[in-house]
């Protein structure tokens, strides 16, 4: 007993002598030693990462498991602001050139410094890595350029005005030049060169089961509480609640909304939410100007204009909805209800712009005066199987609808077959949600209400092809302005020209919650994210 | 009681028809008449559904979300009770049983009887045809029951997407081996007997001699492996719901309002699941304790 409890010390130290060719097992030893460990936190998050590889998969689990191990130039904070990481600071020196100025005294795991060529070879890898199902690229696309000044300064030379530069650094996990040329995927995998600068190193991977991770003791920032983490990955969401109330794990992510009202009064957990920065929303086909494949009149005949043309017709939809009810009855209180992209407190949230409040006369008004007194037929798809009660939404839009007068069925399909299709413009209006990973309206701008143009890059996410050239050009400028303040004010303009016109109707922004065990606390973030040294034991 | 026994002594032995001795040997068992009853008041249920369920579960405008996961017994804003509590959108589930039954059923019977339809006719061709048809046809009958039924409905479903029809096709497509396999085992026994050598030397048309002479004789097993089917069918149906892959989820059968109330277990609102999969219970126990009695008449090798 005693010597298990002093056994990793010793591993410690022997792994300092001779990492070569201890590490597997080591690994093993440190594995088996793992449940009498009094500081060791396990937990379980909802969705598996795919590698270990930082730069392999643009996905949240992968990202998230990627912040304990690696660390990026940029951090952010609860709320989503960026926040010194392995930059002390940075600045535009000009319209096309970012200075970052590097923290000093950084290691890796493996002991190198950190220093300005770990940047530029971290710059250099994210287009070479091989197979990558989502790639990073879209994070370093603009950056024409990586000169290091003294090796605590960088500079990076971007494709035109690039204000959001060091958002999108947050983003790119930092990788020690010693990897080599092209290090490979599995090697990360393998933990062969999974090594970073964060505040764990990774010690076992098994995927889609779990990682286990171990305290970097010369990490740069707060030293973590925990010597140990496992990290149980428990798609299920009935199975993740159950191993928490069973004692197996300390903390889950994505508390099922189902649960909640359950779990908020239970002695046995604690919980801790944020509202994120996933805004749900409906769309309604622009693409037609003749007819609509799902819209049909009162009593079936068929439509020869496309109803949603009118902005009357979709302000009426949006005013037929009770957004309030809609999160506290299928939600249970997991979201915020919104009129716009983002949450209270956040960069370019528009202070003035309440959410819509329902409005059955209203709604109806507007509908007899666009020329539909009767309403219309309408099917409304959705996913099944992608977010948090996406098929109850669906539905509870549905009744909503249906009160005022438009007879709605609503249609839930999977995933992959929802998302092809209505990027095909095949639906007449469907439900979806919307992760904004910057953390500021410049995104949902740009990707769901700016014109569709591939070549641009602008509306990939515009599935309804709303487009406006008025509002496009207001889009452009916000995007393109590098001083803070003034970027604020037009992205809040062009914010609330979109909601006026209805370019797509936003319903609620969801809460991201956290369960523990009530002897632990989280500080719950924003962007979805489960990360280890964040868990601390309440005093 | 003398007068009875007086009365019965004298009465001369009806007359023995088949069915009525099928039917004073199905009431032997007092489980299998009251299984009968069951199934028949559930069929009643199902049929009557929208004459005397309290609401239309599948009409989205008569539902209120405000009435979400009400308990047993608590009343509506309208005034309407719910007997049997509310589900997420404030469906009825007395209602949502009572049409749930109707697809369940539906589906199950409807699908049964045309899987019935098309493997009989299969089996019936390949016993009387012989040769390479027979090989043929048996050959898929071998291929389609070495897989398990509910992967195959789940790749046909997959391919197909949801719905009724989908659903009725891919249990159609699972069940009618058996069916096949059944009809030809029988069909060839049939063969042999001296009426069906009787009707070749008469030199009957082929469909005749099949359809009309083999078929009746072949048809005991074949009503018992239905009830089986039938059954079967209903569980199929509720799975594949349950696992998102059957009806529509605003026109709910007994399979997704389980899978709806599941997720509610941990949080004590066990009335979502309970009900419905109480019903679906008992319908499917019923119909198999009287497929089971139908077995134990219609087998020769078991008469006493």
């Amino acid at each position: 007993m005693v010597a298990g409890r002093h056994a990793p010390r010793g591993v410690q130290g022997v792994r300092m002598g001779i990492r070569h060719w201890g590490a597997a097992l080591l690994a093993g030893a440190m594995a088996a030693w793992t449940p009498a460990g009094a500081q060791t936190l396990t937990l379980a998050v909802a969705a598996a990462p795919t590698s270990v590889d930082p730069h392999y998969h643009n996905l949240g689990p992968n990202n998230a498991l990627a912040m304990h191990i690696f660390g990026a130039l940029v951090d952010t904070d609860a709320a989503a602001k960026p926040r010194p990481g392995l930059a002390l600071s940075w600045r535009a020196v000009d319209d096309t050139t970012w200075e970052f100025k590097l923290r000093p005294g950084v290691t890796f795991h493996d002991g190198a410094a950190f220093t300005a060529e770990d940047v530029a070879y971290t710059i250099a890898r994210v287009p070479t890595v091989k197979n990558s199902p989502g790639s990073f690229l879209l994070f370093t696309r603009s950056i024409t350029g990586v000169q290091v000044v003294d090796p605590l300064t960088v500079r990076m030379t971007t494709r035109g005005v690039t204000p959001l530069l060091p958002v999108d650094l947050t983003q790119v996990h930092i990788l020690p030049k010693g990897l080599g040329a092209e290090p490979a995927t599995e090697d990360f995998n393998a933990l062969k060169h999974a090594n970073g600068a964060g505040p764990f190193r990774i010690t076992a991977w098994r995927a889609s089961d779990r990682a286990e991770l171990a305290r970097n003791d010369a990490y740069w920032g707060p030293k973590p509480h925990w010597e140990r983490v496992v990290y149980r990955m428990i798609p299920n969401d009935s199975a993740r609640t159950s191993a928490l109330l069973a004692g197996d794990v300390d903390l889950i992510e994505a508390v099922p909304t189902q649960d909640l009202v359950k779990l908020r009064t239970d002695k046995r957990v604690a919980m801790a939410e944020a509202v994120s920065l996933r805004v749900a929303y409906l769309m309604l086909d622009l693409s037609r100007k003749d007819g609509q494949p799902f819209v049909q009149g009162p009593n079936g005949e068929t439509l020869t204009t496309n109803p949603f043309q009118d902005v009357r017709v979709r302000r009426a939809l949006s005013l037929a909805i009770n957004r309030q009810l809609i999160v506290d009855r299928v939600m249970e209180g997991a979201a915020v209800p919104t009129g716009q992209f983002l949450a209270p407190g956040s960069f370019s949230y528009v202070a003035d712009l309440e959410p819509p409040k329902q409005d059955l006369v209203e709604a109806r008004r507007l509908l007899a005066e666009a020329g539909y007194p009767n309403g219309f037929r309408i099917t409304l798809h959705g996913p099944n199987d992608r977010y948090v009660n996406d098929e109850k939404i669906i539905q509870a839009v549905g009744q909503m609808w249906s009160r005022a007068g438009i007879q709605t069925k609503v249609e839930a399909i999977t995933w992959p077959s929802f998302i092809g299709r209505a990027s095909k413009q095949e639906f007449s209006a469907f439900f979806a949600a919307w992760g904004i990973t910057s953390g500021e309206a410049s995104n949902p701008l740009r990707a769901m209400v700016a014109t569709f143009d591939a070549q641009k890059g602008t509306g990939s996410a515009n599935r309804s092809r709303y487009s406006n050239a008025a509002l496009d050009a207001v889009i452009d400028r916000a995007s393109s302005i590098t001083d803070d303040a003034a970027r604020e004010r037009a992205l809040i303009e062009a914010t609330r020209q979109a909601m006026a016109d209805v370019a797509l109707i936003t319903l609620y922004q969801q809460k991201n919650i956290w369960g523990m065990k009530p002897n632990l606390r989280y500080v719950a973030r924003a962007d979805e994210a489960t990360r280890a040294a964040d868990v601390s034991v309440a005093p | 009681m003398s007068a009875t026994s007086h009365d019965a002594a004298p009465m001369p032995p009806k007359q023995e028809t088949p069915f009525r001795r099928f039917v004073s040997e199905y009431s032997e068992s007092p489980v299998a008449v009251a299984s009968f009853v069951l199934v028949v008041l559930i069929v009643s249920i199902a049929l009557l559904a929208p004459f005397i369920s309290p609401q239309n579960p599948y009409d989205l405008a008569q539902l209120d979300i405000m009435d979400g996961r009400q308990p047993p017994g608590s009343k509506s804003l309208e005034g309407l009770t719910f007997w049997l509590g509310t589900d997420d959108q404030g469906r009825d589930m007395l209602s949502g049983i009572m049409y749930g039954l109707r697809i369940s059923l539906g589906v199950g019977a409807g699908s049964a009887v045309i899987a019935c339809v098309i493997g009989t006719a299969l089996g019936l061709i390949a016993a009387f045809a012989g040769g390479k048809t027979d090989t043929g046809i048996m050959r898929l009958v071998d291929l389609q029951l070495s897989f398990p039924a509910i992967l195959v409905a789940l790749m046909i479903l997959a391919f197909l997407g949801k719905g009724v029809m989908n659903v009725m096709l891919a249990l159609v497509i699972v069940e009618w081996a058996r069916f096949a396999r059944t009809a030809r085992s029988a069909a060839l026994v049939e063969a042999r007997r001296e009426y069906m050598e009787a009707a070749q030397c008469l030199a009957l048309p082929k469909w005749r001699l099949v359809f009309r002479h083999m078929l009746p004789n072949c048809m005991p097993p074949i009503i018992v492996i239905f009830t089986i089917l039938v059954a079967r069918s209903i569980t199929l149906e509720a799975t594949l719901s349950f696992l998102g892959l059957g009806v529509p989820i605003t026109e709910p059968s007994l399979g997704l309002l389980i899978a709806n109330g599941y997720q509610y277990m941990l949080s004590g609102k066990y009335w979502i699941s309970f009900y419905p999969g109480i019903a679906l219970l008992v319908t499917i126990m019923a119909i198999n304790l009287v497929g089971d009695q139908m077995r134990d008449v219609l087998n020769p090798r078991l008469k006493r």
